[in-house]
């Protein structure tokens, strides 16, 4: 009942079709923010779920998935609006979240309870829960989706989850508290963001060694790609800056201020606004990437974590 | 809306938000860096509003309350020197946030008991979900209060447990910084109860952190220095100073009454209320008879671990 309430509420204020949205997470009230990215005014708010973390895009890009991570549900909204479309309960403690790249899995990291669960993406029916030994954190994948590689924030590890066996592979020791994971996308390296210092790891995942440390802020933390096949940006959480790495050279080639503990990120259509919510600040800041300064700040719910833009730049 | 935009206007939610961000980013974080836990971050953020919201509550509740004692108090004493103690009571109850620490420092077992139903294939259901937020908070209220209503009748109950709550019970000016006056001991049993509690019944964090603060300030009210009578049905409804004078009447002692913390409900249900209209004086007939229970706060704490050792022995 409340759920179609807030539906109905939702669907009476609805934006138009063809409003550009940045939809965003605020993880310590349960609601989720809807902006018009061309005004740059939060359109609405409405509640969604404990605890909503990560979302992202289903593979045909008709809905955004909502992990609310301490309801133990999923949410799809639709991708254009932020309307609440459908809820799938009995998800336990969603917290990132991600789909295998040949689709066949549907995998979410529990960082609470310490498990990585892997679903089947046609019903949401378990096909395994595996422990792992703590705060198994960000997702990546490797090309062939036979390997699925997940941070453990509390065990300062990166472990390799084997598809076909559906047990863990490998796991191998990385920097302080490691957080968001990214593939390069010659599919050669992990880079891995080290919140608790202030580096990236590069992990050679074939031959499970550390190659390079690239050193970016204190509290490096989560990826976006630029969406130029090359480039990728990190939030550096404690530094309260950007990094701007080359995924080729594996370095950084550009910096950026980003005040109040930047997290997750998304990258503008056109590639000149960086979107980034704004932990502490309980606001969302716009980066303009050519003057580097942030152009705007948007107040929105507490603690928000994940940010969608309806029209992005390419994921790669 | 965050917790704490419910009770303020925007401009001064917002000036709470930078001052919070302020303390975060320039204190907390760079310490948490330094020493290698920032997994620990968003954690420490909640924990910097939650101390921040205690010292905001204290200022204002000594701004209303101590206006109130000032308009009608009970009584009037030639010299405050005995409430003193309890002023440091209250900044170590209320700074020292202890249901909530211990909310968080109890969260990894409960986890880990969550966890293990999971790989069994079971999911606790959300209260949430089935009676929506507000009633879902007033729900946790009150089973919450229920909790402490059972906790303060053992107090009571158990000789053992009595000679660490007799230190609450000693002050005979009470006031409204009584609230906090435990025994450390008492204070953390309190704590871990309350947590574990708010635990089992899965009360989110945010809602936990609002619920104490809540529960803190209406208990301080009970205990103020103030002739006020919530009158007829509402004073059934919600513990007023004068109902809650009563249980610190010195003619109650250890068998006592008036035992709830919010609702007086709980003492009608199980036969334990007094509605008199009376303000009797406050604390424990030993002490007409010169058992001394401390002035200072060590000598308390001191005291009430020999009570116990007395007790013990008794028994």
């Amino acid at each position: 009942m409340r759920y179609f309430c807030y539906g109905l509420l939702a669907a009476l204020s609805l934006p138009s079709l063809s409003a550009k949205l940045a939809i965003v997470l605020n993880s310590g009230d349960e609601t989720v923010s809807v902006i018009d990215t061309t005004t740059y005014k939060e359109a609405r708010r409405f509640a969604i779920g404990k605890e909503p973390h990560h979302l992202m895009a289903t593979p045909d890009d008709n809905f955004l998935i909502v992990a609310n991570a301490a309801s133990n549900d999923l949410v799809f909204l639709d991708r254009t609006t932020g309307e609440v479309k459908n809820r799938v309960k009995n998800i336990s403690d969603p917290y990132q979240i991600a789909y295998s790249p040949d689709r066949k899995y549907f995998v979410s990291a529990s960082l609470r309870l310490d498990r990585v669960d892997l679903y089947d993406p046609a019903n949401f029916s378990v096909l395994k829960r595996i422990p792992l030994p703590k705060a198994p954190s960000h997702l990546a994948f490797s090309p062939d989706s036979k390997l699925v590689f997940v941070t453990l924030q509390d065990t300062h590890e990166l472990a390799a989850i084997d598809l076909g066996s559906r047990t863990v592979a490998w796991k191998l020791s990385i920097g302080k508290q490691p957080a968001g994971i990214l593939l390069t996308p010659d599919g050669k390296y992990l880079l891995i963001g080290i919140l608790g210092e202030n580096f990236v790891d590069v992990v050679d995942w074939r031959t499970r060694t550390r190659v390079k440390k690239i050193v970016t802020g204190k509290g490096a933390h989560n990826f976006v790609p630029f969406g130029d096949g090359r480039h990728a940006f990190l939030s550096n959480r404690a530094e309260n800056t950007i990094s701007k790495i080359d995924m080729q050279t594996l370095s950084v080639v550009d910096s950026y201020p980003a005040p109040g503990g930047p997290d997750c990120m998304d990258v503008s259509a056109d590639r000149k606004q960086l979107w980034m919510t704004s932990r502490w600040a309980r606001k969302v800041s716009v980066l303009d990437l050519e003057s580097k300064k942030i152009v705007k700040q948007i107040p929105v719910g507490r603690s928000p974590h994940g940010i969608y833009l309806s029209q992005h730049a390419p994921r790669k | 809306m965050s917790q704490q935009a419910y009770i303020m206007p925007p401009s001064l939610a917002e000036r709470f938000n930078q001052l919070h961000q302020y303390l975060f980013e320039t204190i907390v974080q760079p310490v948490l860096f330094q020493v290698g836990w920032m997994n620990l971050d968003e954690v420490a953020y909640e924990g910097t509003h939650l101390l921040l919201i205690g010292a905001i509550e204290m200022i204002a509740l000594y701004a209303v309350l101590k206006s109130l004692e000032k308009w009608c108090p009970v009584e009037i004493w030639p010299d405050r020197k005995a409430t003193r103690v309890d002023v440091l009571y209250t900044f170590l109850g209320r700074f020292g946030v202890l249901p909530v620490l211990f909310f968080f420092l109890l969260t990894p077992i409960v986890d880990a008991g969550n966890a293990a139903l999971r790989l069994r294939g079971f999911i606790p259901p959300n209260l949430e979900d089935i009676l929506g937020s507000a009633a879902a908070l007033l729900a946790y209220l009150i089973v919450l209060d229920f909790a402490d209503y059972c906790r303060h009748r053992l107090q009571h109950k158990f000789g053992v447990w009595w000679a660490l709550h007799a230190l609450h019970h000693s002050q005979r000016q009470m006031t409204f910084w009584t609230d906090d006056r435990e025994h450390l001991l008492d204070l953390v049993i309190a704590a871990v109860w309350r947590a574990a509690i708010g635990l089992a019944i899965g009360v989110p964090p945010a809602s936990f952190v609002t619920l104490s603060i809540f529960s803190a300030a209406m208990e301080s009210l009970a205990h103020a220095n103030t002739r006020l009578s919530f009158g007829g049905i509402f004073e059934r409804i919600f513990v007023s100073p004068r109902y809650h004078r009563m249980h610190h009447a010195m003619s109650a002692g250890q068998r006592g009454c008036n035992f709830a913390t919010l609702f007086p409900v709980w003492d009608i249900a199980f036969g334990t209320a007094n509605f008199s209209d009376e303000y009797l004086p406050t604390g424990i007939d030993d002490q007409l008879t010169g058992r001394d229970y401390g002035d200072g706060f060590f000598r308390q704490q001191w005291l009430a671990l020999k009570r116990i050792g007395e007790n013990a022995g008794q028994s």
